[in-house]
């Protein structure tokens, strides 16, 4: 009797674990596909912070990567070059603060030279 | 937990994994895939679409082509500012004669998919928009087709060979093989008769010889006529030239893909259908009218001669008048009775004049003296006033003629006088229109309620707003008049014009309202939209129209709202083949 149950709760957790990739990221920023990596903008006064991360979510290393985050503000667009910083994330530093969720895209060259963009509305 | 309720939690968790399974194997999501291309003779060519713009990038002989367009309206935007990252930093694209964008793009001739970031500032709208373009490794083209056979396919390659020969030697129907096969059919025929015995040996050979000329000339009786050269690869049009434009094509699934410059070349214009409720409209047969409080005629009152004005002018067509203008004069004339009744008249009230003057003066020489009362002397005073005033009367009625004047300020419209000519009373002289006052009146044949908007159009495709007026009761023509008022520019009309008028009905519809041009009737006889799917496809939707008023037409089914409709070219758009 115990493993009909147990076979019941995993199908329905797999069923829910599914469909519940969608929402925030895992450091509270918004994600977005860009190519083959999933790519979360965090943007928090002048800083803003990307990590990047591959299909199943597991974390990339963000070495040999590069960056640049174009993001509108104010009505005008603000280019953020990003650097590879401690594990899967790429921080740069914006020239004014950014406010709230600003929309624009980032664009990753990864260590192969392949670009990916992201767009976050 | 009993049996059955067991069997179908089973059976929910077997459909749960079942359906979640595949959302696990991709994500749930595209992982950025290119969409595939469109065909194999359009370049190569990626799409990004925002809430406002819509960009298409083509990478082609080292430059980048943007072109871009309103998301909404598909009209082209001139004169923005493209800046796109590349690998060696952001670069601005340069606008280009044929209203794209162009950016010399070295670092796109590497195969591959290229991930670009390109902001657009037009105006006051900016946006950062996404585009992907792949482009494809010319080498592997190159190469795919002259390759070296490995040893495995050499074998095959030369039984498909030998197999071509000796069909083409089939087709040609070479004598020697012919000869060949008959001969083994002979012989085999031959060789079992004889095993079997000698008796009907001579038999068989014959009629085996028999069967083998028929079947030997037969079999080929067919091959005379031309097979042709093999066709090869006729499906397999080989791809433009790079560097050559694209063109306008229906792609197999049915949709039309027209590139950018040629949209620009058809101006290809959309809009985004809305659900909403109309009234429906019905046509209603008009003419202008003069507003019948700001037009006037000016008719004459007594028949008489008609003369100008102190002026000496007479008002012409189009001058415009004041409300109180004279605009002539009308001498009625003096008949020949009347004439010598008047002479009578006026030589027996001369007469009296003369008698009571002279009494006049006698009485006031004697009122003096208290001979003559004063009563008398009033009277006769008085009576040679009346006399004096009917004499005066009776001159003033020969010489004062009748003015005409302006009931209204407005135009002349209508103008019948002639220096000289001869009023009939009640004859129309003049008739005065103010132009920026007109109405228009229309026949209905079923009554129409107050507050509706109207409209009307003219025979050149303007069109005038109307606002209802009233309606009349009695009948004419088993229709009744219903009267609008021209609200707004009136200009350029002119009264007994005809219109087509357009009035709104109490029914209500609900859909999406299109503009007209935006149905296109196909071959087939059926109405179909043309939707903008994506920036440089468009596929047909059958659809199912009604009648909505002069401009519009309503799509009860067939599309929803929320897509972009082509307003503007779907005709052009549906003879692409």
């Amino acid at each position: 009797m115990m493993l009909p149950r147990l076979t019941l709760a995993g199908a329905l957790l797999a069923a829910t674990a599914a469909y519940a990739h969608e929402t925030a990221g895992q450091h509270g920023g918004r994600v977005a596909d860009a190519g083959k990596f999933h790519v979360e903008l965090v943007a928090k006064g002048e800083t803003v912070n990307v990590f990047v991360s591959d299909e199943g979510q597991k974390p990339v290393p963000a070495a040999g990567f590069k960056g640049t985050a174009i993001l509108v503000v104010g009505g005008k667009p603000t280019r953020v070059p990003l650097e590879p910083a401690d594990g899967n994330r790429l921080t740069g530093k914006a020239a004014a603060a950014l406010g709230d969720s600003p929309k624009g895209a980032v664009q990753l060259t990864g260590p192969d030279g392949a670009t990916a963009s992201g767009k976050f509305n | 937990m009993s049996t059955r309720f067991a069997a179908a939690l089973h059976a929910v968790a077997l459909l749960a994994a079942v359906l979640a399974g595949p959302a696990l194997a991709h994500e749930g999501h595209d992982h950025g895939t290119a969409p595939p291309p469109v065909s194999k003779t359009i370049a190569p060519r990626g799409e990004a679409l925002s809430d406002a713009f819509e960009l298409v990038a083509i990478p082609r002989d080292g430059t980048l082509t943007l072109f871009l367009d309103r998301f909404r309206t598909n009209e082209p935007v001139t004169g923005a500012t493209i800046e796109v990252e590349t690998p060696e930093g952001p670069k601005t694209a340069a606008a280009t004669d044929e209203g794209g964008y162009a950016l010399p793009a070295p670092w796109l001739a590497k195969p591959g998919r290229h991930d670009l970031v390109a902001t657009v500032t037009a105006g006051d709208a900016v946006d950062v928009l996404t585009v992907a373009v792949t482009v494809p490794d010319p080498a592997s083209q190159a190469t795919a087709a002259p390759a070296k056979p490995a040893p495995a396919q050499a074998a095959l390659s030369r039984a498909s060979e030998f197999a071509r020969g000796l069909r083409e030697r089939l087709t040609a129907k070479d004598p020697i093989l012919v000869a060949a096969v008959a001969v083994a059919f002979l012989l085999g025929v031959l060789v079992t008769a004889l095993a079997r015995g000698r008796r009907g040996a001579p038999a068989v050979a014959l009629l085996a010889i028999g069967i083998t000329l028929v079947l030997g000339t037969a079999a080929f009786a067919h091959g005379d006529e031309d097979h042709g050269a093999p066709v090869q690869g006729a499906a397999l049009i080989e791809p433009r030239a790079p560097g050559s434009s694209d063109l306008a094509q229906r792609l197999p699934d049915g949709s039309v893909f027209v590139p950018k410059p040629t949209q620009r070349l058809l101006v290809l214009r959309t809009t985004m259908t809305e659900q909403g409720s109309f009234h429906r409209s019905v046509e209603l047969p008009g003419r202008i009218i003069p507003d019948p409080n700001a037009s006037g005629v000016v008719q004459s009152s007594v028949g008489g001669r008609l003369s100008p004005p102190p002026s000496g002018l007479f008002p012409r067509l189009g001058t415009k008048v004041r409300k109180g203008d004279v605009l002539a004069t009308v001498t009625p004339p003096v008949q020949a009775v009347d004439v010598s009744d008047m002479r009578q008249r006026q030589g027996e009230l001369d007469q009296q004049i003369a008698i009571v003057e002279r009494r006049v003066e006698r009485y006031r020489k004697l009122a003096t003296t208290g001979a003559v009362a004063t009563t008398q002397l009033d009277d006769a005073v008085a009576e040679l006033n009346g006399l004096h005033d009917r004499r005066a009367a009776l001159d003033k009625i020969r010489q004062q003629p009748e003015t005409l004047v302006a009931p209204v300020d407005g135009v002349v419209a209508q103008a019948t006088a002639v220096a000289g000519q001869m009023a009939a009373p009640g004859a129309m002289v003049f008739q005065i229109v103010d132009p920026n006052r007109l109405w228009v009146e229309a026949l209905s044949f079923d009554a129409l309620t107050a507050a509706q908007n109207a409209t009307a159009r003219l025979a050149d495709g303007r069109s005038l707003k109307l606002a209802y007026q009233g309606t009349g009761l009695a009948d004419r023509n088993q229709a009744i008049p219903v009267q609008f008022a021209v609200s707004g520019d009136a200009s350029g009309l002119r009264v007994g014009q005809f219109v087509t008028v357009l009035a709104g009905t109490d029914t209500e519809q609900s859909g999406l309202a299109l503009p007209r041009a935006a149905v296109v009737r196909t071959g087939n006889g059926q109405d179909v939209v043309y939707e903008h799917t994506t920036a440089e496809r468009f596929e047909a939707r059958p659809v199912r129209v009604e009648p909505l008023d002069g401009g519009r037409v309503l799509v009860a089914e067939g599309i929803g709202p929320g897509k972009r409709v082509v307003t503007q070219g779907a005709e052009l758009l549906d003879q692409v083949r």
